[in-house]
């Protein structure tokens, strides 16, 4: 009984928890005047699907936005992926002079915010010709310290006689890494590719920096433009943000065992 | 044949960690070391010159009213953390034992913390709106007929980005402190309840230092996450009513990119690298004095 009660308070608490996802969707097929209305219903009178077309196929369309974001989010995490695993699998499964001091520049760089090298990167990337192009997003997105974290805390974890006796078979560290580690591995590489995607699909510093015009934008910086010009567009503003969070939601239902067992590992173990 | 393979190894872990060592000094370290450099020089977009001033920077920076409005407000808004993690332990402790449908609530829980991005903060904007929105209409509903104004006054925006900012971080913190409440032995649990140590006794003085380490953890990492996030200021209010909102990461993106004092801005993202540093430094020391290790 006592349990049962508990329960039932925790989903009260829980709805508070998911109720501006809830909002932001009955809204966003509402019509204009049911927005604020009071008492609060769920489901529209009159509801319409005005909104969430406009998002797709209106003037202002998110298509763009979209597949912008796509591009960069996809490639982004395909890269730190390979880049990470590569680095965390040298870092934790070779030996050799420096490595330790290498690590510790890597624990450093962690510290390090977005702010102190935005400025500089501003200056590079005019330098280099890519301010105002995908690739100023693309580029830096590769490259990820905390995944070299995440993965290696993996690799280090895998016993160390099961490559050792691959390497008497004359096997080299790259047909290891290939044939063995990284099919080993692949519930992490999940769980980073997962996170890495997420970081890349949110991200609005960068994008609000590097990219100037508009068929460039990315999801967020589409939004926020969207907000910006129809301010009173509410029920707009939340078709558009339903639309932004689709792909989250989707990475998040079919990828939340991963995301929540890598995380809570490495955090705990860390 | 020896050294030789010994060359061959140090050899292939430098082409391991080659790759991802190049990208990350051009696009972290090497930027953030320039930056050191140009918080010493009056530097102005998109000037082609600029002078080595010293440490005038930073002589302006402790007479500027909007660093310590900024600064001030930072620390309002790294309030959160705290907020957050102690009510992530509490909701992990109950989700662990005492709840049917453990695994939906988590999920529920957790959703905020990997779908949030600008998006969902112009959802919280609406709520938050102060004539009509969702939260005010439930206060005048309870009776109060002067709810706070939220966004739009000046003593109160600060709040909504704590408040937002809680529930962001929360499944987050619950999942790890989940994660680390595995590892609490339930037989320790079950001998201090036979001790006839009360509940909240056995939470306060058994669980709580058990996980220590863990709140510690999410401690650090919660502060180090906050006082970086920049984008839903931005988003939200750009800072505004007046400089209610400014915090130092949004002071940093506006002295940089919308005066285009590049000087400047690279001596306040100094300023807010060493927080970060001490923020770390009190970690280590922190580490050795209260957290319990079993």
């Amino acid at each position: 009984m006592r349990k049962l009660l508990t329960t039932i308070m925790m989903f009260i608490f829980a709805f508070v928890m998911i109720y501006p996802f809830l909002w932001m969707i009955s809204t966003s097929f509402k019509q204009p005047f049911e927005v604020f209305e009071y008492p609060f219903q769920w489901i529209s009178d009159q509801p319409t699907i005005k909104y969430h077309e406009n998002v797709w196929t209106g003037p202002a369309s998110f298509v763009n936005y979209y597949l912008n974001s796509l591009k960069i989010s996809i490639i982004s995490t395909i890269g730190a992926v390979f880049f990470a695993a590569v680095a965390a699998y040298g870092f934790s499964r070779i030996e050799f002079k420096g490595r330790d001091t290498m690590f510790v520049v890597y624990l450093v760089a962690m510290m390090i915010p977005n702010q102190i090298i935005f400025v500089p990167k501003f200056i590079m990337f005019n330098a280099i010709g890519i301010y105002n192009t995908h690739m100023a997003l693309i580029l830096p997105g590769l490259f990820t310290v905390l995944g070299v974290f995440m993965l290696r805390q993996f690799f280090i974890a895998v016993p160390k006689d099961i490559s050792e006796s691959a390497m008497l078979d004359g096997a080299g560290h790259f047909g290891i890494f290939l044939r063995m580690m990284l099919p080993m591995a692949k519930p992490s590489l999940a769980t980073f590719a997962i996170i890495d995607f997420s970081w890349h699909w949110n991200d609005f510093e960068n994008a609000l920096i590097f990219l100037l015009d508009k068929e460039l934008y990315t999801v967020s910086l589409g939004l926020q433009n969207f907000v910006l010009e129809n301010t009173v567009d509410y029920n707009g503003m939340m078709a558009a943000a339903t639309a932004g969070m689709i792909p989250m939601i989707i990475v998040f239902l079919i990828g939340q065992k991963f995301i929540v067992e890598g995380l809570a590992s490495s955090a705990v173990k860390g | 044949m020896k050294l030789n393979w010994m060359r061959k190894q140090q050899l292939t872990g430098y082409l391991f960690i080659a790759p991802n060592m190049v990208g990350v000094s051009l696009f972290i370290i090497i930027p953030a070391l320039f930056s050191f450099f140009l918080a010493f020089t009056n530097w102005e977009f998109p000037l082609l010159k600029a002078d080595f001033v010293g440490l005038s920077n930073f002589k302006r920076l402790i007479q500027d009213e909007v660093f310590y409005t900024s600064l001030k407000n930072t620390l309002i808004f790294l309030g959160s953390v705290p907020v957050s993690v102690g009510l992530g332990f509490l909701t992990a402790l109950i989700l662990n034992k005492s709840v049917y449908f453990k695994n939906a609530l988590r999920t529920m829980f957790f959703l905020p913390y990997i779908t949030t991005g600008v998006a969902i903060a112009f959802v919280w904007m609406l709520i938050f709106q102060p004539e009509n929105g969702p939260i005010n209409s439930i206060l005048r509903s309870l009776g109060i007929d002067h709810p706070p104004g939220w966004l739009s006054s000046t003593s109160s925006a600060i709040f909504v980005f704590d408040i937002i900012w809680v529930w962001f971080l929360l499944g987050y913190n619950v999942i790890i402190y989940l994660a680390a409440l595995q590892e609490v032995s339930s037989e320790l649990l079950e001998a201090s309840r036979i001790d006839g140590a009360r509940k909240l006794h056995t939470i306060r003085f058994v669980i709580w230092p058990l996980v220590s380490p863990t709140t510690l953890f999410l401690l650090m990492t919660g502060f180090i996450v906050s006082i970086k996030q920049m984008g839903i200021f931005q988003a939200i209010t750009d800072g505004g009513p007046g400089n209610s909102t400014t915090v130092l990461s949004l002071f940093i993106y506006k002295t940089a990119f919308r005066y285009y004092d590049m000087g400047y801005a690279s001596a306040i993202s100094v300023f807010l690298l060493l927080i970060i540093i001490a923020i770390t430094a009190i970690q280590w020391i922190a580490q050795k004095k209260w957290v319990h290790y079993s």
